[in-house]
């Protein structure tokens, strides 16, 4: 089952480098547009069978790889990842289907987006330590090229500078993995198979920290965050819609998976630190924001603020909080590609993504009015206007982190403030306003470059006022990450005086409401 | 049937919603062969319709007791989010005066807008407005008001930003939304706070809660003024002011709804909040202080204006800062009195302002004059909605007006003065306006002004109908006090005061030097007064300023120190290779050497405690 979604996009890839030489371009899109629907398709599937009730990792595969090693392909879904792979699956789609039909060098493209598609659902399936490294590692080498290749001026710093990034983010990960294992001697690198609780708390906090600074650069978070600025920058849009939309969420979903559910104990050590890094992130990154000229620039530092809630939820660790930062990773997600392919559009037409030239593009004649549109409401949902994604996961992060963190819950809702300020400028400048004359001749906007914006549209205002469609899938799974030990106890019933007021102890144990 | 649709009470906010979706084709331009009029047929049918609907389960309320209505939205962990809604004669009375006035204002907009390009999209607008507001009149639950009240920041930010080729319409459009959105989240914190220390958002538990609630000063203060500052935003009240009177430069229709209805949205929130605002007396005494100043200041403020549009507005913000003062001091039934007839009156002057702007094109009052000979039902509509703000017995004005001083006339005489204050300021500014385009001699762009279309003409004379009616309405719903048993003197002074201003008005001279006086002083206070105290400037030094300074500092710390340093380690180790490479001979003999001396200390180095063994043994 879930070796499929690994495996179309490999064996896509190998197909569209084996395609004759004399094949267009065409037969290699469509090559690839077909592979990534039928994994989209496979992971909406998924969805459907997946129980949701169940807190598990499902549709477990496990084959022996290297077992000296203590190496396994072992793969498992669980209400965190699910969400991230259907997206995953979606924002590939989309990133191909955006693409330039006459791109440079189609053949190692596609395959390259194939490659980093595979690459990234593996890691989010891995239930290996080793296996996700390996995963992890190999989505890295796509994206290199990928922006090394297609990117834009400046584009071998800016690949350079986030490979140097990753991979030093790599080799932490590795150390602490290879840590957390020998330390605490585990058998193998399988999830279940580790617990750190047998460690004394000194190591637990150093393993802890390096694999918060090895995610730290992947989510990315202040002051590690320097290379996704300079790599949106110079990605080309379907590019920066899935550095965005899916590779951030591979940081926070290491920071869920390795560090809140592998160190529980030192978690709530280092959370309220964490939370504050959290708040400057979120600050940080709204005020640099705000001081931006490049449209994208802009929504990449408002990537830098979004995902800082995450990390402030992640901190809180309330059953709210992290359904929160499932439902923050998604919407960030699916806000961002939108923003991405809208920046994308423009500058397609104009040439300029530089706010201070830009002006009047809602012009209904000779104008972009729809996409000017399309742009209101990705902003809006950004900047969290309820009836859209946006505001309900903020409010669940918001929700869910005061009664642990209120001081810092509340500085960062004033990030949601300047979020509105930033964007709010961005369309005020380049919509609103008169056409110049340099602009008053734009190439036509046609509806296929309209339409993935208009799907995320509908999909995030779908999920706006719905968003019980999407919680269901994950709840379980949030609830049981904080609580292991409730849900043992009611397993086993050996503690059985205790079970009534296990969740009750469960919560006492946790900072609580000092108001 | 009466009862189904009482039942169905919910469907009544859908209906905007529904005409807005409706007007999409027009709006996006797919349809252009029919002209966007369908769009605006539509959005008139789906409002009549809620209108019928809500007239129906308004007289059903007042005999039947329905259920209460409680949608199940989202529930996730141990967050319960079901929306109650409040079905009561006041709360559909609220959602009837929000439908009734989109109608007419619709219908205006049908003349006003007529040779717009865009009128589909401004319908749409108009229906999301419309849906939001009714709404958030029958919303019993805080997290929904919420929810709506944003709904109403992004659309009045649409409607404000309509014509988006103008430059002052930008900056206004912009100043719409980002001072209602200093309010809104001021609120979402108060919001959240409510939510984790009650654990519900509906009112009623609310209220049940906030009776036995033990909070220590410090955080009932904060979360009662996090509170009050999102209706202080959206009611146009000092500090959050300036955006009301920007976004006169939207279109009239819109400015019609926003002058009556949307600011009363706010103050019907703070009315509903009211209860749990209790808990901290900080906010009520804010309530009352910031009510007061915006009063008395944005009244002086309106008399300064030449702006037509502009000089109402302030007296919407004066009008809004005594419902304030009412809730602060706990009388929200004066509140609601307050809010209900100014809402019909102000309507209605904006109505007359609007079809004043379409035939002369001009909103400058000091370029207009002798419109009453030429523009008869205008003139009619001005004086009758002048009259129906002020204290001018027997309309809606005055029996708000002496409601408010019957209820301070005991504890708070001062507030009494303040309401006095207001109501002399506000006749002598409408004096004024009316002196200014109705009276005198006219103009260049007053000589030709036919009185406007019938698209405009009908609505505009119901609502002055519906003005003169608003004594018998009250009369009706058993609001008019008995005549036995009213405070003469409040009446007598009352009256009064109107009289004073309107004489004042009536006497003044504003034609010739004194619209632009040399002298010194009366200068000084007449641009202080036209430019709103200075506060945009006050702004601009203060809030704008800092925010611009932060973030242009931390960009400059992004780029040149976070990213200096990161290029600078890597400087560092290019630099380091580049002259380590001249160290190297090009022997392969020395590698060779170096690698085996390299890998013999590596491995004598791990296995030394096996030497180390070997050789003690």
């Amino acid at each position: 089952m879930l070796s499929v979604l690994v495996w179309i996009p490999f064996v896509a890839a190998l197909l569209v480098g084996l395609l004759p030489r004399s094949s267009s371009t065409s037969v290699m899109r469509w090559v690839a547009l077909v592979a990534m629907g039928g994994t989209f398709v496979w992971s909406v599937l998924l969805a459907v069978r997946f129980d949701a009730l169940d807190a598990n990792a499902q549709f477990q595969e496990l084959l022996p790889w290297i077992e000296p090693l203590g190496l396994s392909y072992q793969l498992g879904v669980d209400g965190l990842s699910l969400p991230l792979l259907i997206i995953n699956g979606l924002l590939t789609w989309i990133a191909i289907y955006s693409s330039d039909e006459d791109i440079q060098r189609p053949r190692l493209y596609y395959i390259l987006i194939l490659l980093l598609n595979g690459g990234v659902a593996g890691a989010f399936l891995a239930q290996n330590l080793l296996l996700f490294f390996l995963f992890y590692e190999l989505e890295l080498i796509p994206l290199y090229f990928l922006i090394a290749i297609w990117g834009g001026a400046r584009r071998g710093y800016a690949a350079t500078k986030f490979l140097l990034y990753t991979a030093l983010s790599g080799i932490l990960i590795l150390a602490a993995f290879l840590g957390v294992v020998w330390l605490s001697h585990a058998p193998s690198f399988e999830y279940d198979a580790i617990n750190t609780q047998l460690l004394p708390i000194a190591s637990q906090l150093v393993l802890l920290s390096l694999l918060i600074v090895g995610f730290g650069i992947k989510i990315p978070l202040v002051p590690l965050h320097t290379w996704l600025p300079d790599a949106h920058v110079e990605a080309s849009t379907p590019i920066s819609v899935l550095l965005a939309g899916v590779l951030l969420k591979l940081g926070t979903y290491g920071l869920l998976r390795f560090g809140l559910q592998l160190f529980p104990e030192s978690w709530t050590v280092l959370a309220p630190y964490l939370a504050t890094w959290a708040v400057v992130s979120v600050l940080y990154g709204a005020f640099t924001a705000i001081a931006q000229t490049d449209m994208k620039k802009m929504v990449a530092y408002s990537s830098i603020g979004h995902m800082g809630y995450i990390l402030l939820a992640a901190a809180a660790a309330t059953p709210l909080s992290i359904l929160g930062t499932v439902f923050q990773m998604v919407s960030h997600g699916l806000i961002s590609a939108m923003l991405f392919l809208l920046v994308g559009v423009v500058y397609k037409k104009t040439g300029t993504r530089d706010i201070t030239i830009l002006s009047g593009l809602l012009n209904p004649e000779r104008g972009m009015p729809i996409v000017g549109s399309l742009m209101v409401i990705g902003v809006m949902g950004s900047a969290g206007i309820p009836g859209m994604m946006g505001f309900i996961s903020e409010f669940l992060i918001f929700r869910g982190c005061f009664p642990v963190f209120p001081v810092q819950t509340l500085f960062s809702m004033i990030g949601t403030g300047l979020t509105a300020v930033y964007l709010l400028l961005l369309v005020n400048r380049t919509f609103f306003g008169r056409l110049p004359e340099q602009f008053s001749n734009l190439p036509k906007v046609y509806w296929s470059e309209r339409l993935p914006a208009f799907g995320l549209a509908i999909l995030i205002v779908f999920l706006g006022i719905q968003p019980n469609w999407m919680v269901r899938w994950s709840e379980t799974t949030t609830t049981a990450m904080l609580a292991p030990e409730a849900a043992i106890a009611t397993v086993a019933p050996i503690k059985a005086p205790k079970t009534l007021t296990a969740p009750a102890v469960i919560q006492s144990s946790r900072p609580t409401n000092t108001l | 049937m009466q009862e189904l649709l009482l039942e169905a009470s919910w469907l009544i906010p859908l209906y905007g919603l529904v005409g807005a979706v409706l007007t999409l084709p027009w709006s996006t331009g797919y349809i252009r062969r029919t002209g966007p009029r369908p769009a605006a047929y539509f959005n008139l049918l789906m409002t009549i319709a809620a209108l019928v609907h809500g007239a129906i389960a308004f007289r059903a309320s007042l005999s039947l007791a329905p259920d209460p209505i409680v949608i199940h939205w989202f529930k996730a962990a141990d967050l319960d989010l079901s929306f109650a809604l409040d079905i009561s004669p006041v709360s559909l009375g609220a959602a009837e005066l929000v439908t009734g006035l989109s109608i007419l204002a619709q219908f205006f907009s049908l003349g006003y807008m007529e040779k717009d390009w865009a009128l589909a999209r401004f319908f749409a607008l108009m229906g999301f407005f419309e849906g939001a507001m009714t709404g958030l009149a029958l919303s019993d639950s805080l997290f929904l008001s919420y929810a709506l009240l944003e709904m109403l920041t992004l659309s009045t930010y649409l409607l404000v930003g309509f014509w988006y080729a103008q430059p002052l319409v930008v900056t206004a459009a912009r100043d719409a939304f980002l001072t209602k959105r200093v309010g809104d989240v001021l609120l979402l914190m108060g919001v959240v706070a409510l939510a984790t220390l009650s654990g519900t958002l509906n009112f009623q538990e609310l209220y049940d809660w906030a009776e036995t609630a033990t909070l220590t000063p410090t955080v009932s203060t904060l979360l009662g003024l996090a509170l009050i500052s999102g209706p202080i935003g959206k009611c146009a009240q000092f500090p959050l002011h300036m955006w009301l009177d920007e976004a006169m430069e939207g279109p009239n229709p819109a400015s019609i709804l926003r002058n009556s209805v949307v600011v009363a949205c706010g103050a019907y929130i703070l009315i509903k909040l009211q209860p749990i605002l209790i808990l901290s007396p900080t906010a009520s005494i804010a309530l009352v202080v910031l009510g007061t100043m915006t009063a008395i200041g944005a009244s002086l403020v309106a008399i300064a204006q030449i702006d037509i549009k502009r000089a109402l507005s302030h007296s919407t913000s004066a009008y809004l800062g005594i419902v304030f003062i009412a809730v602060g001091m706990q009388w929200t039934n004066v509140a609601l009195m307050v809010l209900f007839a100014h809402a019909i009156a102000k309507a209605l002057l904006f109505m007359s302002t609007g079809s004043i702007i379409v035939t002369t094109s001009t909103q400058d009052i000091t370029e207009m004059g002798g419109l009453w000979s030429r523009m008869p039902a205008t003139t009619t509509a001005f004086v009758t909605g002048a009259s129906g703000l002020i204290g001018l017995l027997p309309l809606g004005g005055f029996w708000s007006m002496r409601e408010g001083i019957n209820a301070f006339w005991y504890d708070d005489v001062w507030l009494v003065g303040v309401l006095l204050i207001v109501n002399a300021l506000t006749a002598f500014n409408l004096t004024r306006v009316f002196r200014l385009v109705f009276l005198g001699s006219p103009k260049v762009k007053t000589r030709r002004a036919p009185e406007v279309p019938w698209t405009m003409a009908v609505p505009m004379v119901s609502l002055t109908i519906i003005t003169l009616l608003v004594p018998a309405i009250l009369n009706r719903l058993y609001l008019l006090p008995d005549w036995a048993y009213m405070n003469q003197s409040a009446v007598v002074l009352l009256m009064l005061s109107g009289l004073i201003g309107f004489l004042a008005g009536a006497l003044a001279r504003f034609s010739g030097v004194w619209t632009r006086s040399v002298q010194m002083p009366f200068k000084f206070l007449q641009d202080m007064l036209a430019y709103d105290f200075y506060v945009d400037q006050l702004y601009r030094v203060t809030v704008i300023w800092l925010v611009n300074l932060v973030s242009q500092f931390s960009a400059w710390f992004d780029r040149y120190i976070v990213d200096g340093v990161v290029n600078l380690v890597g400087l560092a180790s290019i630099f380091s290779g580049e002259s380590l490479k001249y160290s190297v001979s090009g022997q392969s003999q020395l590698y060779l050497l170096t690698i085996l001396l390299g890998v013999s200390f590596l491995g004598v180095w791990l296995t030394y405690p096996m030497w180390n063994a070997l050789l003690n043994y």
